[in-house]
């Protein structure tokens, strides 16, 4: 007897012969549909990065959120089904609010991480006796940053529910090329000017429109502000004084 | 509710080198509102003893008069001034008395002895239970305060003014911590050549 | 006559005083060690204070059974709290969590008096004191237990020189040499157990130096050992420079527990 692929996609908590979960490979595709997200790390502080997508004159495109508070030290950025990243914003939100209830002090950036990864694999089908759980694997990828005592920190969690530090990342549709971009251009000295900066130009590279201060959406976490989405002014400031073409170790100035 | 915290109020004694000094704090109450911040419950004996009393506020005042009344009487019939401790067992004799209805106070008796000029000092329970301590003896609402600080501020042969530092800094300190004592203090402090009396105003709350 | 009914009484009360003082870079722990029940003494050495981790340590005093088991939940949350954070947990941190556990149980308390002592993230000394149901503050000393009335208003005289006039021109010290606390704490025991009978047999005093503050003058002194930590979850200094700096002295948060007799009568 052999069984295709296509029957080890059904159950959501089956592994196929090769010892794959298929759903969750799904899951992590779905991803790569997404909007293109970028992270950046600083010794000053973290920057995120997304694209919104704006099929029409008529959204309004302050309504796309893609970054979100989870708590004055802590942001993230989606790609993917955005709509899965709630429940696991709203989860990393109580986690760290009972945490600094609990402690009286702000909870790291990992524990948060490891928190939201906790949720990523209690899919699958509940027994008769069982209240209703999740049916299928998150399909969102989160780009957690924040800072603790050891410093700023960037991480990235997958459906599977696998999380890395990074110093630099990118996620979502294009994030193939932002990757190679980042992976040139990023270097561990970085000002959060630059920083900023080298998130425009990935962004802008991998856009399709033409990048302003509507379609794309900045945040950043610092020691001395914490987690702040920058408003569109600050965002057109940014923009304007972009250096037109970066000139080779422009960065290192 | 206990008959000997209706009004509130400490006294504490302590033996010097060569002088004696009491103490006791101001505070008249009614159970937790205080009604003057001026009622002293150390009173004269003689020029060299002093009977201080914490208590009952009435028969403090009632056993004032009576010891006044029991001493003159002494005086007279045996021509001489009492002795401290002859006092003190007055004092437990008066207080005996009335053993099976008794004052509501417990007495602090200092002095020096006519003669030697040997400091004295003794307590007493409700019913005349004499305590002689060599130190000092403590009495009132601020009991357990004051005997935690003097047991670690007195120390034997202190000098008129240090002693005075002693009990003044031990009653502060246990009143401080006891809501139905303080506002502010008096100590008298008795040696061979004088005696002295000092008001204190410390927290007045 | 009146139906007369009968309880099961879940508590009792031990006896025993605990005490903390917190210096500029030190805080000092103490308890006797005497447990009574009523006017029976169960035992001469019972002690009532715990290392918890290397820069905290945790006085209790009330209801033993509930103080001990209190501890062992408390030890437990530091051991998860460590694997899930990697990392101790900070002092004020502790102090929190004891909070919520005290109250967590507001209905049916823990009949227990606590006092947290050890170093904070900042290097500085600290004392925190908590009422059985999780109310808590950080101050500079407190005493509790059976004779705290009796310890307490000595140590106002004493550490915050109340009713003292400052010097001439001058302030109180904001905080005592620890050899002065030291002092303070064996003389407050001493007293307590002339004049409480449930206080007495045994004093045991823990003390926990800043990680830059040196112990040469401490180990010096009689009866004073030390406890060596085990607690070396994010232990982030490299081998050789903490070799460096034990060899004058100085490394991380050190703790020490002095032993004193206590009369036994």
């Amino acid at each position: 007897m052999f069984l295709t692929r296509s029957e080890y996609d059904r159950g959501v908590n089956t592994f196929s012969p090769e010892g794959r979960l298929f759903q969750v490979e799904y899951a992590i595709e779905a991803i790569k549909l997404g909007s293109t997200t970028v992270g950046i790390r600083t010794p000053e502080g973290v920057i995120l990065g997304v694209e919104k997508r704006v099929p029409s004159p008529l959204l309004e495109s302050s309504s796309v959120e893609k970054i979100m508070e989870i708590d004055a030290h802590l942001g993230c950025a989606m790609s993917g089904l955005t709509a899965d990243a709630r429940t696991m914003i709203d989860h990393a939100r109580v986690t760290s609010q009972n945490h600094a209830f609990t402690y009286d002090e702000a909870i790291g950036v990992e524990s948060v991480t490891q928190a939201v990864c906790d949720l990523a694999l209690r899919f699958g089908e509940s027994m008769d006796n069982e209240s209703a759980m999740m049916s299928r694997p998150f399909g969102v990828a989160l780009l957690i940053a924040g800072i603790d005592e050891k410093g700023p920190q960037l991480y990235h969690t997958d459906p599977s529910g696998t999380y890395t530090r990074y110093e630099a990342k990118a996620i979502g549709s294009g994030s193939e090329a932002a990757q190679s971009d980042l992976q040139d251009k990023y270097h561990k000295q970085m000002t959060l000017t630059e920083a900023h900066h080298l998130t425009l130009r990935v962004l802008k590279q991998v856009m399709e429109e033409k990048l302003d201060h509507h379609n794309i959406q900045l945040a950043q976490v610092t020691k001395e502000k914490g987690f702040h989405i920058l408003t569109e002014e600050e965002l057109q400031g940014l923009i304007d004084s972009m250096p037109a073409v970066p000139a080779p170790g422009a960065a290192a100035a | 509710m206990s008959i000997m915290e209706y009004n509130g109020g400490s006294v504490v004694a302590m033996v010097g080198k060569n002088c004696v000094a009491i103490a006791s704090d101001l505070r008249l109450g009614n159970q937790a509102l205080t009604i003057a911040t001026n009622f002293e419950k150390v009173f004269p004996v003689t020029d060299r003893i002093m009977l201080g009393m914490a208590g009952l506020a009435s028969d403090v005042l009632t056993l004032r008069d009576r010891f006044r009344l029991l001493v003159n009487m002494y005086t007279i019939k045996e021509e001489r001034e009492i002795e401290p401790e002859t006092f003190a067992h007055l004092v437990s004799s008066t207080l005996y008395e009335k053993r099976f209805g008794p004052y509501f106070i417990e007495p602090i008796i200092a002095g020096l002895s006519k003669g030697s000029n040997k400091p004295f000092i003794a307590s007493t329970d409700v019913i005349g239970c004499i305590n002689f301590a060599k130190g000092f003896v403590v009495c009132g609402t601020a009991t357990d305060k004051l005997f935690g600080v003097a047991e670690s501020l007195w120390e034997p042969d202190l000098e008129p003014e240090d002693l005075f530092e002693t009990i003044s800094q031990t009653l502060m300190n246990a009143v401080d911590r006891d809501a139905f004592s303080g506002w502010g203090v008096v100590v008298h402090v008795i040696t061979p050549e004088k005696a002295f009396t000092r008001y204190l105003r410390a927290r007045m709350d | 006559m009146p139906h007369q009914e009968r309880r099961f009484n879940p508590y009792t009360e031990n006896g025993g005083t605990i005490l903390a003082i917190a210096g500029e870079d030190f805080t000092v722990i103490a308890g006797d060690t005497r447990q009574s029940e009523g006017y029976n003494i169960q035992t001469r050495y019972a002690p009532k204070v715990f290392r918890l981790t290397d820069k905290a340590v945790l006085a209790v005093n009330g209801f033993a059974a509930d103080g001990n088991m209190f501890v062992q939940k408390v030890q437990q949350r530091l051991e998860w709290y460590a694997h899930a954070h990697n990392k101790p947990m900070p002092l004020k941190a502790i102090a929190r969590l004891i909070q919520t556990m005290l109250y967590a149980k507001r209905f049916f308390p823990y009949y227990v008096y606590n006092i947290l002592g050890g170093i904070e993230e900042d290097g500085s000394g600290a004392v925190y004191s908590f009422d059985p149901v999780g109310s808590y503050e950080r101050e500079a000393c407190r005493a509790a237990g059976a004779a705290q009335s009796l310890v307490q208003p000595f140590l106002d005289n004493q550490i915050y020189f109340k009713n003292q006039l400052p010097p001439p021109g001058g302030a109180h010290p904001r905080h005592l040499p620890l050899n002065d606390v030291l002092s303070l704490v064996i003389d407050s025991f001493t007293g307590a157990t002339e004049r409480h009978i449930e206080v007495g047999d045994g004093l045991e005093i823990y003390i926990v130096l800043a990680p830059n503050k040196s112990s040469v003058e401490l180990e010096r002194l009689p009866g004073v050992k030390r406890i060596q930590g085990t607690f070396d979850i994010a232990g982030d200094a490299s081998p050789d420079v903490t070799a460096a700096a034990a060899a004058v002295g100085v490394t991380g948060e050190k703790m020490f527990v002095m032993r004193r007799e206590l009369k036994k009568d």
